[in-house]
């Protein structure tokens, strides 16, 4: 799958995980932090489920939050980890 | 307003199905959280959990109930009742009478027949033995039931801090003149439900849980049941004796402590985390204080929430150097029972009595370095101590935070 | 007891029943920003949206009352944790299923360090969160509460009570609820709210008692609700309007019937399931409904609130209402 296409089913995939139901795909920019109220405003709990997403939709195992947050900072890191690492 | 007595307990917990079972332990240092493989999850064997020794079957066996719909968390709940009330010598006229509230709390109430809910929702039918068991309300209505209580019942829900909430709850029921006594308490069993939930959270230590330690990595979850006895001055005089302890004495009645100060307030910061700063935990300890007319300084004790998870045991900390600049003497019981959820407050409550009752300070298990920067250190070792007024400490998800003062009556 | 200044209610509104079931409208939660929003469960947003108007008071503190509060988000990661066999699974169904997430949510949102508890006891929940308030409203002269009683139909709550036989069987589209003379009630959902203090100045209405009985003896029941006049109520006097909980399920009428001799025939009778449905903490509904009632031709007019939860929770609020 290219690059840009990851990100974009990417996008589509947390916007439903997390039910931003006031999102679409064009508003999260692949430079925007994901955390934070400067960026898309998720929370502790939304990391956890990101985890959960990277484990579901791309085989990926992050053992805890720590090596989380290295991973979880925008759309670029998280498409570069997926890349890298997914076994599904 | 009248003053409020404890005047029987009763418990059940990993390290012990009485007071006494559970003093001998906390004397000894001897924690009973392990890992166990009689557990309904796939964790079983994997992760520590402070279990109740006792199965099912068997307590079903000692109160005689062949209902299945009695769920393992209603028969913790009267087992811990039981010995209360019996320690309090309460007659069955006493538990009838209209001026005898029962006030509970539970987390989990029947959602330990977590495969058996599944089921029920997938195809829910007429026969079910657990439909109406599910709710956090059956335990409570079934003690109320089965002891023909016929005063106010409720139950509270309040995650973590629950069943301290339903001791401050009894309390003021009776000074407000609506209950002469109040059995108040709690109770939760472990159940896949939670253990989950909290695992999702990733809160959950694959080791023994270390309170305040430097390198602690998170929670063991506990079950257990504990209930207290509340008596006003009213009741007390009308047993044949007056409120001191020599005179209740007289009458038969035990008098473990007075319950003098209590304080309920929210962090409102997080749904599952509290403000580094303790803002909730803070309020909470400076409010029971002020509700008992103390000053910090007179605190001689504490029984912390101390749950082992980084952001607890950091906010706690915090919140008691702020209150107390040098904070009494501390101990994270949970290092013996687990975190046993909508329970906690009450055992908790019953361990702080039993220290100010026999004037004696249990270990806080597996700590070595203390947190960077704050460098607090729970007690290492079992000693005599001389307390005349200890707190209680419970703070919950969604920052729902209770602080009790119990206090020396001789 | 105390008086209530401000309410503020999401309920059916008189609409429906649809499919047998009354369902809230719900407002548009303006105030709730859409990352906030999107983690509720229905109660949990109504109790918050109930809640919005009476925030600007600045409660001292919070209570609570829900019979089914978190039950839906309790089923959904109970499905998580049977489909991914207690895998790697989502918290924020955990979190949002506690039952004190409504509370939690509303001192989220107002900041509030105060007061905070929730109480569970099904059909005595709300009446619960109203007797604490009221020892509260003692114990601190001059503060204020918002108190209230929140539940929603949720999927899996609604299923076990129809196995139970709580709800009709037959189609019911509206018309009489009271006199389809069969077994079971609709389901209803709502959350209603209230901001209460000790201070008589510009209030809406004053809580006279408020009491709770369990137990299905009538002889019992009689001497409860007879204790309950007298206690409250000066010289045999009765109130003026009885608002009752009946559900149009003929099992429970007995309760009302029984209720309603007891008062006499000069009580004016009103009932409110047929505008909210049924649920454990309809009452709230009631004293909101209560508060919201003109004064017809007097200055003064005292209201007793009678429900009955599955025949053996009952509970009686007394108020009065002056201009």
């Amino acid at each position: 799958m290219e690059t840009a296409e990851l990100k974009q089913q990417l996008k589509r995939q947390i916007i439903e995980f997390l039910n931003l139901t006031d999102t679409v795909p064009e508003n999260i920019q692949d430079d925007k932090p994901l955390f934070g109220d400067e960026g898309l405003g998720l929370d502790s709990i939304d990391s956890l489920e990101l985890i959960v997403l990277l484990n579901r939709e791309y085989g990926i195992v992050i053992k805890d939050l720590k090596e989380g947050r290295k991973v979880l900072v925008d759309i670029n890191s998280m498409a570069g980890y997926i890349e890298k690492n997914r076994t599904k | 307003m009248s003053r409020v007595f404890i005047t029987g307990m009763g418990i059940i917990s990993a390290v012990g199905a009485s007071l006494a079972e559970n003093r001998s332990a906390l004397r000894a240092g001897k924690g009973g959280v392990t890992l166990c493989d009689r557990l309904p999850s796939r964790y079983a064997g994997i992760l520590p959990f402070g279990k109740v020794g006792a199965g099912t079957d068997e307590l079903n066996e000692k109160f005689k109930i062949a209902d299945p719909g009695i769920t393992r968390t209603t028969l913790l709940a009267l087992h811990a009742f039981d010995d209360a009330i019996s320690d309090a010598r309460l007659t069955e006229a006493a538990l009838s009478d209209p001026g005898t509230a029962l006030i509970g709390a539970t987390t989990v109430g029947g959602m330990c027949l977590t495969d058996e809910l599944y089921r029920d929702t997938s195809n829910p039918c007429e026969g079910s033995a657990f439909l109406s068991s599910y709710d956090c309300a059956s335990v409570h209505l079934y003690l109320q039931s089965r002891y023909k209580m016929q005063g106010f019942t409720t139950t509270i829900n309040t995650a973590c801090s629950s069943s301290a909430n339903a001791i401050q709850f009894g309390a003021r029921l009776i000074k407000n003149g609506l209950a002469r006594k109040a059995i108040v308490g709690g109770t939760d069993s472990l159940a896949k439900f939670t253990i989950n939930g909290f695992n999702a959270l990733q809160i959950l230590s694959s080791e023994l849980c270390r309170p305040f330690d430097r390198d602690r990595a998170g929670l063991n979850l506990g079950e257990g049941a504990a209930f207290l006895v509340l008596e006003g001055e009213e009741a007390l005089a009308g047993a044949g004796g007056g409120a001191a302890a020599g005179e209740g004495a007289a009458a038969g009645k035990k008098i473990y402590a007075e319950l003098t100060g209590y304080c309920n307030t929210n962090d409102a910061y997080h749904p599952s985390a509290l403000s580094l700063a303790g803002d909730g935990p803070y309020l909470a300890m400076e409010g029971a204080l002020r509700s008992a007319r103390l000053s910090a300084a007179d605190i001689d004790f504490i029984n912390t929430h101390g749950t082992a998870t980084e952001n607890n045991d950091e906010a706690e900390s915090r919140a008691m150097v702020r209150l107390f600049g040098k904070p009494p003497v501390f101990v994270s019981t949970k290092s013996y029972t687990g975190h046993t959820l909508g329970a906690s407050g009450a055992i908790e409550a019953v361990y702080s009595i039993l220290s100010l009752a026999h004037q004696e300070l249990y270990a806080s298990l597996n700590f070595e370095q203390s947190i960077p920067g704050i460098g607090l250190r729970p007690i290492p070792a079992y000693k005599k101590a001389a307390l005349r007024h200890v707190m209680s400490n419970s703070f919950g998800f969604g920052g729902n935070c209770t602080s009790l003062i119990f206090s020396n009556t001789r | 007891m105390f008086y209530i200044h401000h309410i503020s209610c999401i309920s059916p509104q008189g609409s429906g029943p649809v499919d047998n079931l009354f369902r809230a409208v719900e407002p548009k939660y303006e105030g709730i920003p859409g990352n906030v929003l999107r983690r509720m469960s229905k109660s949990v947003r109504m109790g918050v949206g109930a809640s919005l108007p009476l925030l600007q008071w600045s409660p001292d503190g919070i209570l609570i009352g829900t019979g089914y509060g978190g039950m839906e988000d309790s089923v959904k990661f109970l499905k998580q944790i049977i489909e991914y066999e207690e895998g790697v699974l989502t918290p924020g169904p955990f979190v949002q299923s506690t039952a004190n997430a409504i509370a939690s949510q509303i001192g989220l949102f107002n900041h509030n360090k105060g007061y905070n508890t929730t109480y569970v006891h099904r059909g005595l929940a709300f009446e619960s969160a109203l007797i604490d308030a009221a020892m509260l409203v003692k114990e601190h002269p001059g503060n204020s509460y918002l108190v209230g009683g929140v539940d929603e139909i949720s999927g899996h709550n609604y299923r076990f009570e129809q196995a139970e036989g709580w709800y009709k069987k037959e189609d019911f589209a509206g018309g009489d609820l009271y006199a389809a003379d069969s077994p079971g009630s609709i389901a209803g959902e709502g959350a209603a709210l209230f901001l209460l203090n000790d201070s008589p100045a510009g209030a809406l209405a004053r809580v006279i008692g408020i009491a709770t009985l369990r137990g299905e003896n009538e002889d019992a029941f009689r001497a409860a609700l007879h204790l309950f006049l007298d206690r409250h109520l000066p010289d045999g006097k009765k109130p003026d309007l009885l608002l009752s909980g009946e559900n149009g399920d003929s099992r429970a009428l007995k309760w009302y019937t029984i209720c309603e001799a007891l008062l006499g025939l000069d009580v004016a009778v009103a009932r409110f399931k047929h505008l909210c449905g049924e649920y454990p903490t309809a009452a709230a509904f009631a004293l909101w409904l209560a508060c919201t009632l003109p004064l017809k031709g007097s200055d003064h007019q005292t209201i007793l609130i009678y429900n009955n939860y599955k025949f053996s929770q009952h509970s009686l609020i007394l108020l009065e209402k002056f201009l």
